[in-house]
């Protein structure tokens, strides 16, 4: 993993001749315990350039995108396990892919879309070899989590309560007995 | 009757129309049977985009006055739809096309228009 890390490094750095305009801002996305899909669109906007007031469809004046910490990207729900081809494998082969595939698929198909994924990099970790530059942190807007589900919630609830009773009960087993049938009901 | 050849009237038309098709890629700059088509083609679309222009263009604006004002996280619905209604109710007439000038050239003074209106 070492070697490809650094690897990844020299690549990154590398491909940015071919990118024309310099007067563009470099933002950077900390993906640490973000979700996936919704960190992706907040970028896939930003590398399109649709957040400036100069935006233009047919050319491509979108900012270069840094993603830190992607191999901290969360997913919600089952879905680390329950996928055909596991979320858990491709972290494991190249954790950048994900991020990447993810926002490439949320840029609109036409001939920009190659160079707007020259402008995107993604490092696994915090460290990346654009430090000289200008960065920008990206603040993300604020999420909604949804309410949990009844099922899960009685679930959560019942959770705590046992480990409520745990901490307060002494090894009594009576005490553990005529408690229990009172919260089931 | 005698026989009367149609002589080059019709080669007289057709030059016209091969001179509107001059720069077209192919054959459909050099066959013409194709050429008149082509021209058909052309003027209809342009026709049609005319008033494309129109909408393609109201749109662009829009957006761009919705990507300025969005970045603006003071008031909390920062929205081009926010911004209209404020502006129909201020009785603000400013058509989309300048705001979206503004936007571009003085931003700050869009921003405290919108600062201004927004409720």
């Amino acid at each position: 993993m070492k070697m490809v890390n650094a690897f990844n490094m020299k690549r990154a750095a590398a491909g940015l001749r071919r990118i024309n305009l310099d007067g563009l801002r470099w933002r950077v996305f900390d993906a640490k315990g973000q979700i996936l899909g919704r960190l992706a669109s907040q970028i896939a906007t930003v590398v399109q350039g649709k957040d400036k007031p100069t935006y233009t469809p047919n050319r491509d004046d979108g900012d270069m995108c840094i993603v830190l910490n992607a191999k901290d990207v969360c997913v919600t729900g089952r879905k680390l396990t329950d996928k055909e081809r596991t979320f858990k494998d491709q972290m494991a082969k190249d954790p950048t892919e994900v991020i990447r595939k993810a926002v490439l698929r949320m840029l609109p198909r036409n001939k920009l879309r190659d160079d707007r994924d020259r402008k995107l990099r993604i490092f696994p970790s915090s460290e990346h070899p654009f430090g000289d530059r200008p960065l920008e942190p990206y603040v993300m807007p604020p999420r909604s989590v949804r309410e949990m589900r009844p099922r899960e919630r009685r679930a959560m609830v019942r959770a705590q309560k046992a480990e409520q009773q745990q901490q307060n009960t002494d090894g009594t087993k009576k005490g553990k007995k005529r408690e229990a049938p009172e919260e089931s009901a | 009757m005698t026989r009367i050849k149609r002589g080059y009237i019709a080669r007289k038309r057709r030059t016209q129309i091969r001179l509107f098709t001059s720069s077209f890629r192919g054959a459909h700059s050099r066959l013409t049977r194709t050429i008149s088509q082509q021209k058909i083609k052309a003027l209809v679309s342009a026709n049609r985009d005319r008033d494309r222009k129109k909408r393609g263009f109201r749109g662009l604006w829009i957006h761009r006055i919705n990507a300025i004002i969005g970045k603006n996280k003071k008031k909390q619905y920062n929205r081009y739809s926010n911004l209209l209604y404020n502006m129909y109710k201020g009785q603000l007439l400013l058509n989309r096309k300048i705001v979206a000038q503004m936007g571009i050239l003085k931003g700050n003074c869009l921003l405290m228009i919108a600062n201004e209106i927004i409720t």
